[in-house]
Order: C-alpha cells, then sequence, then structure tokens
C-alpha cells in the first residue's frame, strides 16, 4: 500500500514544483499578512500558554464548556480585537494578560470545577484583553483581512491543541500529566506576570 | 516496486529540469477572458471567505435547501456584473462586505432553521453583491460575456463543491458519534463571525481616521 503511495507522492511534489503563480488579481500583502496574523499568537509565549490552557481546562469541565468554547471564544476575543482597532484602550493589558496564564494554569492544575456560567466569564474576560493584543496590530498588517484570518485561525488550532490534550483525562495517568501542565502553564504565568509588573527584567 | 519508484523519481526529476514557463497562447485567442473571469474572485480573500461560508451554510442545511443555490448564486453573480456595469455601483464598501461576512459566521456558529426561501434571498443578496464587486476590474478591453460566464462558471462550481463538501462532512443521519462534526461547522462559524467583528471594526477606524 506505501508503494502505492510513493509514486502519487512524487507526483504531487512535482506538481507542486511546477507551479507558477496566478497573477490574475493578487491583492496586496495577502501572504505577509497571513503570515503576521498566524505567527503573532504562536510567537507570543504568554498568549500560546494561555490559549492553550483554555481548551485544556474546556476538555475538563466536559460538555457544554468543551464545544461552546471553541465556538464563542474567537466571538468575544473579536470583541476586544475591535476595541484594539479602535484604538480604545484596556486597563493593564499585560498584566492580565500575564494573569491569564497564571489563572487558567492554576485551574487545569487544580481541576477547578466552576460553574459553567461563572467558567465562561472568566475566559470572556481574558478573550478580550487577548484580542485587545491582537486586534492594536491589524491596522499596522500588510493585508488586515488576511492578520485577521491568520490569528483567529492560529488561536482556534492553538484551542483545538489544548482540547486534544485535555483528553487525555480520560486516563488516571493522563489526568495528572495534564495537572503537571497546568502547573508549567500556572509558573509561567507567574513569571510574565512578575516581568510586567516590572519585578524582573 | 522499488524499481518503479526509482523510474517514477526519474521521470519527475527529468520533468522538472525540463520545465519551461508555459506560453499558449490563450489570452490571446481571447479566451483569457474567460479565465480572467473565473480566477478573479478565488484571487480575492473576501469572495473567498465569503463564498466559502455561503456554501458551507447552505450545506449544513442540508441539501433539499441548498440545491436551489447551484441555480441562484451564479445568476446573482451576473446580475450584480450587469448592475456594476450599467449603474456603475461596484461595491456596498467595505462595511458592507464585512457585515456579511458576520452574519454569515454568525448564522453558521447559531446554526437556525434558515427556510429555504431567505436562504436563497441571502446567497442571491451576496452573489449579487460580489459580482458588482467583480465588475470593478472589468477592463474596456475585456470581453465581458468570457468575463461574465468565467465569474458565472466558477460561482456554479465553487458554491456546489463547498455545499458537496460540507454535506459529506456533515453527514446528519449518522448518529450521536458523529454530532461532533455539527460543532466543528459551528465552531467554523465562530471564526467567521470573529473575523468578520474585526473587519467591520477596522472599516469603521478607516472611515474615522
Amino acid at each position: 500500500m506505501s508503494f502505492r503511495v510513493f509514486p502519487r507522492l512524487v507526483i504531487a511534489l512535482a506538481a507542486l514544483a511546477l507551479a507558477q503563480p496566478v497573477f490574475a488579481h493578487e491583492q496586496v500583502g495577502v501572504t505577509g499578512g497571513l503570515a503576521s496574523g498566524l505567527l503573532h499568537p504562536l510567537t507570543g509565549m504568554d498568549h500560546l500558554i494561555a490559549m492553550v490552557a483554555v481548551g485544556i481546562w474546556g476538555a475538563q469541565l466536559g460538555a457544554p464548556a468543551i464545544w461552546v468554547l471553541p465556538i464563542t471564544f474567537p466571538l468575544v476575543m473579536a470583541i476586544g480585537g475591535v476595541l484594539g482597532v479602535l484604538r480604545i484602550p484596556l486597563p493593564m493589558p499585560e498584566v492580565v494578560i500575564a494573569l491569564s496564564a497564571l489563572v487558567l494554569g492554576a485551574a487545569v492544575a487544580g481541576r477547578l470545577r466552576l460553574p459553567f456560567a461563572v467558567a465562561a466569564i472568566v475566559v470572556a474576560v481574558f478573550a478580550v484583553f487577548h484580542g485587545h493584543a491582537h486586534g492594536a496590530e491589524l491596522p499596522n498588517s500588510a493585508n488586515p483581512l488576511a492578520y485577521g484570518v491568520g490569528f483567529v485561525v492560529a488561536t482556534g488550532l492553538l484551542h483545538l491543541c489544548g482540547i486534544m490534550i485535555g483528553t487525555l483525562t480520560r486516563w488516571p495517568a493522563g489526568g495528572r500529566l495534564i495537572q503537571g501542565l497546568g502547573v508549567v502553564i500556572a509558573a509561567l504565568g507567574c513569571y510574565f506576570l512578575a516581568q510586567s509588573l516590572g519585578a524582573i527584567a | 516496486m522499488t524499481y518503479r519508484l526509482v523510474r517514477a523519481s526519474i521521470a519527475t526529476a527529468t520533468l522538472i529540469a525540463s520545465a519551461q514557463a508555459a506560453d499558449a497562447h490563450i489570452v490571446a485567442s481571447r479566451l483569457g477572458d474567460f479565465y480572467t473571469g473565473a480566477l478573479h474572485p478565488l484571487t480575492d480573500l473576501q469572495d473567498l471567505i465569503l463564498w466559502v461560508a455561503m456554501g458551507v451554510l447552505a450545506g449544513s442545511l442540508g441539501a433539499s435547501k441548498g440545491r436551489w443555490l447551484v441555480l441562484a448564486f451564479p445568476l446573482g453573480l451576473l446580475a450584480g456584473l450587469v448592475l456594476g456595469r450599467t449603474t456603475g455601483f461596484v461595491s456596498a464598501g467595505p462595511v458592507a462586505d464585512a457585515g456579511m461576512i458576520l452574519v454569515l459566521g454568525l448564522l453558521l456558529a447559531a446554526a437556525p432553521r434558515i427556510p429555504t426561501a431567505p436562504l436563497g434571498v441571502i446567497a442571491f443578496g451576496l452573489a449579487v453583491m460580489r459580482g458588482a464587486a467583480n465588475a470593478g476590474d472589468v477592463g474596456s478591453d475585456t470581453n465581458r460575456l468570457l468575463f461574465a460566464a468565467g465569474l458565472a462558471c466558477v460561482g456554479y462550481a465553487a458554491i456546489t463543491l463547498t455545499m458537496a463538501v460540507t454535506l459529506a462532512f456533515r453527514r446528519p443521519d449518522a448518529g450521536a458519534s458523529m454530532a461532533w462534526r455539527g460543532i466543528a461547522i459551528r465552531a467554523f462559524g465562530g471564526w467567521i463571525a470573529a473575523i468578520g467583528l474585526m473587519m467591520v471594526g477596522f472599516a469603521f477606524a478607516s472611515h474615522s481616521l
């Protein structure tokens, strides 16, 4: 079976190598905007760990959090994004983003089971601050639409990654591993919090 | 089998080494305007997002509701193209485009049971909007008939394929074990809505600057 795949793979690679770009109507800066949007949530460690922690906590909480989260989180984050685009300031954004990693990491580590509405409010508040940070960069990007697509997709994939890690809770050892991961996220959150407060360089 | 693999690799290497840029004279035969019309929306991110969102929405509602779009969508594109060429109405503006992305995303995320007629109206309205937007780039030396044929054909193909893929993915008769597929489509709607919301904000911010 695998031998059948190889020639097809070679042909596919050839097709890719021979492909020419289409210049009918190339929008300006799509590739750059998409790349910067995709990389923005991935290159900021505080964003990255908080988004993964949201997915893990959602998986720990189970239904309905596990499916409400991926549907509504991007939308709530976009509200923060709009505030960022419109240059409406939020109080202490760096501190709250660092705090989000600390709180969400601690929730994962302690398997905190809050009522769904309370958990949703906690996550929503953090989502607005994370969205604000991404949205502030949007007007500066080469193609704002491509940037928006990139950062929403990257954030969604980070949640998905967290949810998939969170499914390890089905096994006792997996559950302990995830709690350990929560401790690491919370510790990193502490570091970012100290950094944002100026306690460390 | 390994021998076949080696042969395939050699053939591929030869093919790559001897590759030249294609200089077929299809443009000189005026058929180039057909491909211009077909490729124009596919190289525009706004068209891509809106068309895919529309196709996924129609596909998620089932074949019986979505099948009307196979006809309504390309006809709407043609109507918009004619409207754009005759009245000069090129685009409803960035706020309307972003608003449409937001509305389609919210409809996907909320997954309401949209009746066939309103779905057709939404699809036709969207197609008119995008057809008019594409009319803005029709040059004076472009063969309008070929451009329109290309645009309608790609609209038909894109909406039909997106609906078909969504229907095949959704599989509503597959039972509770496949319920995650419906959630995945709604999550996709959340992503689309988020993009639309930010673009609405950006459009307003651009206006105020």
